[in-house]
């Protein structure tokens, strides 16, 4: 086997550790060279990754998988985790907990890493758990914030029950089958197929993932968790852990589960119409950005649950391009209003409602950078034409026609529709009412974040061709089981 | 040779996120008169270097941009478009100098809005794919939907979101269309291709008559209700209405829905499963545009209002031309875009003007404001008259023609729509007669007639609309040329 494979994690763990230890001997005042050394680590994690993008392997007997799936995935974390640790300098700055909130940053981020790589169901568990666990620790970091604690409260709970729902689903696929080992899931369907308990794996894993993935109706902490975590974890949240969830989904129900498509499909079709029409219109009437922002993300779980329900390699790709352009734009949008949140908070100590959409006010004469970055992001997620987001609608939905499932294509279609009214408000706010408060200095950390969110967008926008290209490599891993 | 179309799409764009960088009002107008100059000038050196008597496509840029999913950036214009540019070109320019000396609060993102709205309708004349077709469409939609909702009337909260929703639905409808032709020609060839041209080639090949019927009608609901055609047309009053004077020029500038008729829908009409149904539909729908849009004019109370009807009624001949399906009723309509164009820009300038000077819109409180504005007069009945088709005017010759050719093939039609001249002549004088002539109403307090740039930019298009009315060969020329060869095609389907 070989180590260089896992370059990427191995770099993470050490950069993980090593920023937890040094932690433990600075300052509270010097502690800023942490986020620094951890952005690095990340870089370094994702370049390794990048230039591993078409390797096949698999490794650890065969539990552990490298292909452009999971490579592909990798990159939407890395990507995702970098943004999370350059913003996390600002936002950190001055808190004595610094080392734990990077080290659970990075620990997060490289339990998704495995699920992506998992070929194996126990293997995808406990890396699910540790991100999982990771994250919800991130969510209470605010001690003395009652919201933050409320989030991170619920977020457990909930978290823990989708953990049990999930584990005793895969305990019913290994009683049927004898084998954890997702291929030989595949191989070995018959008895599943064959008998109720099939059925009820299906349902316990759905309501499993559901919960991960914030689908309608097991959506119910995502909301109160995103608006109370700090902005910077919402990011990490919604961009990073909910696509853990979604790439977790992809192998084990097509790749494990395909014999029980007919079961799980139908489901999928119900829950992604659901979630999109839910989201959208639940998200007209926010007045708190960061849960705008949550049920939108909803919203935009159910359009890449589209993928489930299609199942051609042309919507799996779209479903996959979605979840890197998501991750962009998604993030970006989070740690733009955390810059907001910083500007209020750093304005007024105890605002209680430093998102609240009157705080854009005017905010493009406030902090141009933020506001034009802010207004690609929604514009992006709304799928105007030439970002990220619109090109990922694009061959989703547009495989959905193909498929010929016209009527999920035209719900779709209808709610990207109401979801620009939305995006729009916040445009509004930002640029044309009117606002007294002075023009203030942007804090680099967000802003350096926020540009290369922005980078990310555009490039993907316009130079659509290698990223269609891998999100379709990554999408035939999926359906020629054992292709490995 | 350069990319000059690449430029004039290009350069408003640019310059409009320049403008959003300046500070003052001078800086804004400056730079924004300084792009749409530059624009004519590229438009004027490209009408005369345009080949009139080819109906092909000339100019063309070529350059991939998604190959796995057949999407390039191809442009290219014809003579259906070249006409549109055109008129884009000239009055944008004077628009701004129209606006030269108005007062309103964020003239940087006023103008920056104006050209980014120029380079995007521009981009919809010049795109020869559907992928950049769409992505121009879209972007046409965003800048006037805040030019409606920062500077518009009291109403424009409702005005603009009203527009945007009807507008966006019928994009994304037209964008099913798109992606029907798209992927039926995709499963027959095997390559997928977003190239306008090629897939309108390939429609004829698709094998399931309802397939093409849905096609069509998706594309032709996204093209008619920008026209916007009865009985999708209920935006416009609202919008055009509320809309500040530069907006409703810009509205009107906003051809693209016509424009879709005679590039996109007529090419592919003979191949539907069923045309005669079809051109039935676009029939009936141009003639009672025409008719149900002058009786709504007769009825308004409001000068800026009865105009926006009476931009349904004349958009209504687009349609019917368009259906007429001989060359003469075709390039009719062409033309009828073109003049609309040219006489609504004054129509609403000269009620943007009235609204200004007194303070209200309402025609029995106006009168005898021809006493007080006489430059504003003469050039406002100018435009009134060619509005109601007086000969010798360009309107005449646009509507002459589209009844006349359509007349051919829709005579039931045609007559009903010639019942609406008496309407329109209506409603045209009698306003007139009410809010600029008989005795001036005191209540209005002292009245200014318009000033130099007003004068100018609303005077060069008056002479405009007399020398088309004159002379409509520099453009009519290359609409025969183009609408000869859409003919063609039908003849030769036996349409």
């Amino acid at each position: 086997m070989d180590l260089m494979l896992f370059a990427p994690e191995i770099t993470l763990v050490l950069t993980g550790l090593a920023v937890l230890l040094i932690g433990l001997f600075l300052p509270t005042g010097s502690k800023n060279i942490l986020g620094y050394l951890a952005s690095l680590g990340i870089l370094i994690a994702l370049l390794f990754t990048v230039s591993s993008l078409g390797t096949q392997a698999t490794a650890f007997y065969g539990t552990v998988s490298i292909d452009a799936l999971s490579q592909f995935f990798k990159i939407v974390f890395l990507v995702v985790a970098l943004l999370f640790a350059i913003s996390g300098i600002k936002y950190t700055e001055g808190n004595s907990h610094t080392e734990e909130f990077f080290t659970l940053g990075i620990f997060a981020t490289i339990g998704m890493m495995f699920v992506a790589s998992a070929n194996d169901l126990v293997v995808l568990f406990v890396a699910f758990e540790l991100a999982s666990l990771a994250t919800y620790a991130l969510a209470g970091f605010e001690k003395k914030n009652p919201r933050s604690l409320e989030a991170a409260m619920k977020y457990f709970i909930i978290g823990s029950l989708s953990a049990a729902l999930l584990l005793f689903g895969i305990s019913y696929i290994y009683g049927a089958t004898g084998t954890t080992s997702i291929p030989a899931i595949a191989a070995n369907m018959d008895v599943l197929v064959s008998s109720p308990m099939g059925l009820v794996a299906v349902v316990l894993l759905i309501a499993g993932f559901g919960f991960k993935i914030a689908l309608v109706p097991f959506h119910m902490w995502a909301p109160d968790t995103y608006q109370g975590a700090p902005s910077v974890v919402s990011a990490l949240l919604a961009a990073g852990s909910k696509k853990m969830g979604i790439v977790a989904a992809f192998k084990v129900f097509i790749v494990a589960l395909i014999a029980l498509q007919a079961e799980w499909q139908i489901a999928f079709a119900i829950l992604a119409v659901i979630t999109m029409t839910y989201g959208n219109i639940v998200a007209l009437n926010q007045t708190s950005v960061k849960r705008m922002l949550a049920y939108s993300s909803l919203a935009q779980a159910g359009y890449i649950s589209m993928a489930f329900v299609v199942l051609t390699p042309m919507a799996l790709g779209g479903g996959i391009l979605y979840a890197l352009s998501h991750g962009f734009m998604k993030a970006g949008a989070f740690i733009a209003t955390a810059a907001v949140v910083y500007m209020v908070l750093s304005e007024n100590k105890d605002s209680t409602d430093p998102d609240h959409i009157d705080n854009f006010r005017g905010l493009g004469k406030r902090m141009p950078v933020t506001a034009l970055s802010m207004t690609i992001f929604v514009f992006a997620l709304a799928g105007i034409p030439l970002t990220a987001g619109y090109i990922s609608k694009f061959v989703l939905f547009s495989s959905t026609i193909q498929a010929g499932f016209v009527w999920l294509a035209v719900i779709a279609i209808l709610n990207s529709a109401i979801s620009l009214y939305y995006y729009a408000k916040v445009v509004k706010y930002m640029y044309f009412l009117p606002t007294n408060s002075e023009k203030i200095s942007e804090p680099l950390p967000y802003t350096i974040a926020l540009i290369i969110a922005v980078i990310g967008v555009l490039v993907i926008g316009f130079w659509s061709e290698p990223f269609i290209y891998w999100s379709m490599e990554a999408a035939k891993v999926l359906l020629i089981p054992g292709g490995i | 040779m350069m990319p000059i179309l690449s430029m004039i799409v290009l350069i408003p764009l640019i310059i409009a996120a320049l403008i959003l960088l300046t500070k003052t009002k001078e800086q804004a107008r400056f730079l924004a008169l300084t792009g749409t100059v530059i624009v004519l000038l590229l438009t004027v050196y490209m009408y005369f270097n345009f080949d009139s008597t080819i109906a092909d496509n000339q100019f063309v840029e070529f350059i991939q941009w998604i190959p796995s999913l057949g999407i390039s950036y191809h442009l290219g214009v014809d003579g259906i478009s070249m006409p549109l540019i055109l008129l884009n070109a000239i009055v944008l320019p004077l628009l701004i100098i129209f606006t030269w000396n108005d007062e309103r609060k964020s003239p940087n993102k006023f103008y920056a809005l104006i050209l980014a709205t120029e380079g995007a309708v521009i981009g919809v004349f010049t795109a020869l794919d559907f992928f950049l077709f769409y992505v121009f469409w879209e972007l046409t939609l965003i800048p006037l939907f805040f030019l409606v909702s920062i500077w518009g009337g009291p109403n424009k909260h409702h005005a603009s979101i009203k527009f945007f929703i009807y507008t966006h639905v019928a994009s994304l409808v037209m964008l099913l269309g798109i992606f029907g032709i798209y992927f039926a020609a995709w499963n027959l060839t095997g390559t997928p291709s977003m190239d306008i041209p090629y897939l309108l080639a390939q429609f004829q090949f698709i094998e399931s008559g309802i397939a093409k019927d849905m096609i069509f009608l998706a594309l032709l609901f996204g093209f008619i209700v920008k026209i916007p055609s009865f009985p999708f047309h209920s935006w416009l009053p609202d919008a055009y209405t509320e809309a500040p004077t530069a907006g409703s020029v810009l509205f009107v500038m906003l051809k693209i829905g016509g424009y879709g008729l005679f590039k996109i829908m007529l090419p592919i009409l003979p191949f539907t499963a069923s045309p005669n149904l079809m051109i039935s539909i676009m029939a009936v729908l141009g003639s009672v545009s025409i008719i149900y849009g002058a009786f709504l004019a007769l009825s308004q109370k409001d000068l800026k209002r009865m105009v926006a009807y009476s931009s349904v009624s004349h958009m209504g001949y687009v349609t019917l031309g368009a259906a007429g399906l001989v060359s003469l009723s075709v390039s009719g309509a062409m033309f009828q875009q073109f003049s609309h164009g040219l006489i609504m820009s004054v129509m609403f300038m000269s009620c943007g003007i009235i609204n200004n000077a007194t303070g209200t819109r309402i025609i029995n409180d106006l009168g005898g404001l021809a006493q007080k504005m006489p430059k504003l007069a003469v050039i406002m009945v100018l435009a009134f008259m060619a509005s109601l088709g007086l000969p010798g005017l360009s309107g005449f010759i646009a509507e002459v023609s589209v009844l006349a050719g359509a007349f051919v093939n829709l005579p039931a039609y045609v007559i009903i729509a010639l019942m609406a001249i008496v309407i329109t002549a209506a409603y045209h004088l009698w306003a007139l007669q009410r809010a600029m002539f008989g005795v001036f109403n005191e209540k209005l307090g002292t009245v200014l007639d318009i000033n130099g740039y007003q004068t100018f930019s609303m005077g060069v298009i008056a002479i405009l609309i007399l020398y088309f009315g004159l002379n409509p060969s520099p453009v009519l020329e290359m609409m025969l040329t183009s609408s000869e060869q859409i003919v063609s095609l039908m003849a030769a389907m036996g349409v």
